[in-house]
């Protein structure tokens, strides 16, 4: 009996042997996937494949196959998720686990801090790209947001999501304000006046002016010269003059009942189209699909755009394509993703799902600027957002977290002062949790 | 007994066949077979747990000792650093302290129900497994489902829940902010999904007790709820020791529902203060949204030993309280 | 005399439902359902019914249209035979090793049966949510990344079903049972085969569905794991939700689809789950 016993324990204890010898060699193979030598490109009959992950819409389908028949050798394998929060746990256990990711990974603008925070996992496409892929392809604040400190090219720009106003033509009107396109400009000229419209839009119609603080906060941080975090990766919050002025305007305004309370993609806020929850909307190129869909037939023609946004221009989603470290064939991925990025190709993503894309020559293109939305009374949304687009200033430099806090502080925070909290619990709240954060 | 006659020809053949070996052989073997068998039957969990249950543990548990952002190549080694840091960490506590409200709400109805959910379901009904299937169900439901209906119920502004509450004049809950109302909330949603899980283990354990038990009992002059708590409870003793402590693990772990419940979708802050986050989420968050492996590691440690403590003192408690079968 | 009789025919009347009980029962049902209908109403309609004031109570004609989008936009089909694959591979083997697990533990004697049987109880105490990134590794270390062994092999048996199982049969299955097999000289494993598995019957019919259908709707892993060419069905109908706005009349008609096989083999096991087999038994 013992000894049959101890065959079982040993045949345990080889497993655990066994075990402890993956971890490390896994810890170690993790620890050590660094820059290395790039591989040379293959030959140009050798057979090679790819994959490309992408999540949500990059209207990519049809590309696909026209680039494998221009490069015969080439095999491509799209990995295409829907939501962007597994998306980004896929890659983040891979990234971990220093295996596994698709030789073109897309990436989310939000999400770009922290890749180029690692940019170390990533080839430098300035390096490895073709050389015909010059920063002028892009708007230059898409392009130089796609660098890191040191100045090494992490993602080609695919699409941007630049800013505008969405309104409700019916609304205004009936609180006697201007609801012309052109005779609303000056209430959303700069934040000041945008949020003194809302203060008597508010008075006297008792219902209120946006859907969340959270999204006019975001904007109003991202179009300041230095945002939470400054080049030195330090967190600047406590003595930003430019962020605290966005949260006092801000909080004053929900103070003034100018915010619906509604978070952003929420069920609620979903309904609060339909219901008329609110007059005016931070408007995204992309967000005009959304709205188009919560508030449904019924309000057809009364939501209008026009070519203005407080305090400038601002951006608001996008992505680029990396090429991450772990790649085989990064040359090859580099070169796919150079020319998914080009303007004749993002602007057949255009045509086919609507992304807006970040390339000045597209921006140009007979099919976008002719593009026209019956929904938002037949405005040429693609003449207006290129007009927008054009309007970004440069970039800010985003520090590691950057996104973070805006997801999960600043924006928290912000619903917690619509539930109810006072401004100032709610600033100490985004300190705190700032703070905590970039420890 | 249609066991032992099914079997009872097949059995006459193979005695056949080891009585013409040598009478030695025959009986060493049976001992072997005796001694050896159990360690086969239980080394495939060992086995698969070797292969994928070990090395996750012996990760996390070196990978605590670091201050490991995620694709760091070179991480410093703080020996307990992370766990001093816990232990003063506020959102932790406070995620602690939601999860074992939470836990607390949900597995204590819970289980009550699916008790007497149970024993209803003993009773011989009509279309008796379209019954069983039913309550099981919700286990099934599809989370895309789950996360519209329940906001659907629950949302503070447009939500039928406090639609029901303002037409019977009274005053209308905000089921995200006010941290108890949302425990509620959430715990009205796990007990949605799991009481019917719960139940049909329950079930499975009733069917087990012999009716001429409770037929004696009868005899014997008990009623309905004597019958139930001297016949049945303690007959169940050891369902009920795998029911609580599969739920307190479960409870503690607590994730999708509160996760789903966030009006912000995907987010893992639960809710604008954390007065729903759980631990699990704040896990989540720690290593999938900050990058923080080290640190989120450490969380996963502690929360482990906190689990494994509850589990064992709710042993002893149902222990005690199903027990008069000693 | 009577009074024997009278207690006979209450005898005969226990486990007699009253017509209050199918009341309480249909209560539970019509809200275990509700999200199934509610979900067919979705998928058989347009995006507009989530938003309006009072949703319709009766399905309209879209279901076999947005199906049919269903199978454009993903390999249904493909995803269905590796699921049932997948989930059928882990529930057979699942049922199978934790009922052998489940009858040494409860009642056959070995030297550190408690201690290993503690150890397998605590194992399901530790948080699953960091598992994926080791997994991942200790899976490309394996060479098994992006096929189905991947998310077939951690799931062959698993500690709840071990705990279960032997939770179960430890009063389901009489020593003496066993102690007459054994006398008859039978072997171990076809006690096992003979004796233990028909006692234990509901239980491991019970496993059966629990683990079939968490395996149908495992999704985090199967996503990370998998090549993007050969998912199972919850990872294919997640790319239905994409864009920034979600079409849920699509969705929906998806997982509705998806459902179909869960509630088949809930019909066929629910049949197992069923008293009687022992019941005379510890008599004899």
């Amino acid at each position: 009996m013992t000894s049959k016993g101890l065959t079982t324990v040993t045949t345990f204890r080889k497993g655990l042997v066994l075990a402890l010898g993956i971890t490390m060699t896994a810890v170690s193979a993790a620890a050590c996937g660094g820059d290395g030598d790039v591989p040379a490109a293959a030959g140009p009959n050798e057979h090679v494949e790819l994959t490309l992950a992408t999540f949500t819409e990059f209207g990519y389908e049809a590309l696909i196959p026209e680039y494998e028949r221009l490069h015969p050798n080439i095999k491509i394998t799209h990995r295409k998720t829907g939501q962007g929060g597994p998306y980004a746990q896929d890659m983040m256990t891979k990234l971990a686990a220093g295996s596994g990711l698709a030789d073109v990974q897309a990436v989310e603008e939000g999400h770009l801090s922290d890749i180029l925070s690692k940019s170390s996992k990533f080839n430098d496409l300035s390096k490895i790209g073709p050389s015909s892929v010059q920063p002028d392809r892009w708007l230059s604040w898409k392009y130089d947001a796609g660098k890191d400190k040191n100045g090494k090219l992490i993602g080609y720009g695919t699409d941007i999501g630049p800013l505008a106003m969405c309104y409700r033509k019916d609304l205004l009107a009936a609180a006697g304000l201007p609801s012309d396109s052109e005779a609303v400009k000056p209430l959303f000229a700069t934040w000041d006046s945008y949020f003194a419209a809302g203060a008597q839009y508010t008075a006297k119609t008792g219902k209120a002016w946006f859907d969340s603080a959270a999204q006019n906060f975001n904007s109003m941080v991202n179009q300041l010269p230095v945002g939470y975090l400054d080049t030195s990766d330090k967190l600047t919050v406590e003595n930003n003059q430019g962020i605290k002025d966005a949260w006092a305007k801000v909080t004053d305004a929900v103070a003034k009942g100018e915010s619906a309370k509604l978070t952003a993609f929420s069920n609620e806020w979903n309904s609060g189209f339909k219901q008329s929850a609110f007059a005016t909307k931070a408007c995204p190129a992309w967000m005009l699909g959304v709205i188009k869909e919560q508030a449904g037939p019924d309000n057809a023609g009364k939501w209008a755009v026009t070519a203005a946004f407080p305090g400038g221009g601002g951006n608001w989603g996008g992505s680029y394509l990396t090429v991450p470290a772990q790649s085989k064939h990064p040359r090859e991925a580099a070169e796919l993703a150079a020319w998914l990025t080009a303007p004749e190709q993002q602007i057949k993503a255009f045509e086919a799902k609507g992304n807006f894309p970040s390339q000045a020559k597209a921006l140009e293109s007979p099919q976008l600027l002719n593009a026209t939305d019956a929904y938002f009374g037949g405005a040429k949304i693609g003449e207006l957002f290129a007009e927008q687009a054009k309007k970004v200033s440069k970039p800010q430099y985003k520090g590691p977290n950057d996104g973070q806090i805006q997801e999960n502080v600043s924006s928290p925070a912000l619903q917690s002062v619509e539930q109810g909290a006072s401004a100032a619990d709610g600033w100490q709240r985004l300190i705190d949790g700032a703070k905590k954060l970039t420890r | 007994m249609t066991v032992t006659d099914k079997t009872a020809p097949e059995r006459r053949a193979t005695t056949r066949q080891h009585a013409a070996a040598r009478p030695g052989l025959r009986d060493r073997l049976a001992r072997w077979d005796v001694k050896v068998s159990p360690y086969l039957y239980v080394a495939p969990f060992f086995i698969v747990f070797a292969i994928v249950g070990m090395f996750p543990l012996l990760y996390t548990a070196y990978v605590s000792l670091f201050s490991w952002k995620a694709g760091d190549d070179n991480p410093d080694f703080i020996g307990l650093d992370n766990f001093k840091e816990l232990f003063s960490d506020t959102q932790f506590w406070h995620a602690l302290e939601n999860t074992v409200s939470i836990f607390l709400l949900s597995s204590v109805p819970q289980l009550i129900i699916a008790v007497l959910l149970a024993a209803v379901l003993t009773l011989r009904l009509r279309g008796a497994t379209s019954w069983r299937v039913g309550i099981l169900l919700p286990y099934a439901a599809s989370l895309v489902a789950l996360g519209i209906i329940f906001a659907n119920l629950f949302g503070p502004r447009y939500g039928l829940v406090n639609g029901v509450l303002q037409t019977l004049g009274l005053s209308p809950v905000d089921w995200q902010a006010n941290r108890f109302a949302s425990h509620v909330a959430i715990a009205i949603m796990v007990n949605w999904r799991w009481t019917g899980y719960n139940a049909l283990i329950v079930l499975a354990a009733m069917q087990a007790i012999p009716k001429e038990l409770h037929e004696a009992a009868l005899i014997d002059g008990a009623g309905t709820v004597r019958r139930f708590t001297h016949v049945t409870l303690p007959l169940l003793k050891p369902t009920l020791i795998f029911v609580t402590i599969t739920s307190t693990i479960g409870g503690l772990q607590i994730f999708t529902e509160p996760k789903l419940f966030d009006a912000m979708p995907g987010s893992n802050n639960g809710g604008s203060t954390h007065q729903f986050q759980t631990v699990t989420l704040y896990l989540y968050q720690t290593a999938f949204e900050n990058f923080n492996l080290g640190y989120a590691s450490a969380i996963a440690w502690v929360l482990f030993l906190i689990i494994v403590v509850i589990a064992l003192i709710n042993y002893f408690v149902t222990g005690r309280l199903a027990g008069r079968r000693g | 005399m009577s009074v024997q009789m009278s207690l006979r025919a209450r005898a005969a009347q226990l486990g007699k439902p009253r017509k209050a009980t199918y009341g309480v029962l249909i209560v539970f049902v019509l809200g275990s359902l509700f999200p199934f209908y509610w979900s067919f109403l979705v998928a058989s309609r347009d995006n507009g019914m989530l938003t309006e004031r009072i949703p319709p109570l009766l399905p309209g004609g879209n279901f076999f249209a947005n199906a049919a989008r269903v199978f454009d936009t993903v390999p249904f089909w493909r995803a269905l035979g590796n699921s049932v694959l997948v989930s059928g591979t882990v529930t057979l083997t699942t049922v199978l090793f934790s009922s052998l697990a489940g009858f040494a533990f409860a009642k056959l004697r070995f030297r550190g049966r408690n201690g290993l049987f503690v150890f397998i109880v605590v194992t399901l105490a530790v948080p699953t949510q960091l598992g994926i990134i080791p997994l991942f590794i200790a899976m490309s270390k394996l060479g098994w990344a992006g096929g189905l062994q991947s998310v077939i092999v951690p799931n062959l048996v698993t500690a709840f079903g071990v705990f279960w199982m032997r939770q179960y049969t430890v009063d389901a299955l009489p020593y003496e049972l066993i102690e007459a097999a054994r006398v008859d000289g039978c072997s171990m494993i076809r006690i096992f085969w003979n004796v233990c598995l028909p006692a234990v019957r509901p239980a491991a019919a019970i496993l059966a569905m629990f683990t079939f259908m968490t395996s149908w709707n495992d999704f985090l892993w199967p996503l990370v794991v998998l090549d993007a060419g050969n998912p199972t069905v919850q990872v294919a109908l997640e790319k239905l939700q994409s864009g920034y706005y979600v079409d849920y009349s699509l969705v929906l008609a998806g997982t509705t689809l998806a459902t179909i096989p869960i509630l088949i083999v809930f019909l066929l096991l629910g049949r197992q789950i069923v008293a009687g087999i022992m019941q005379g038994a510890v008599k004899g």
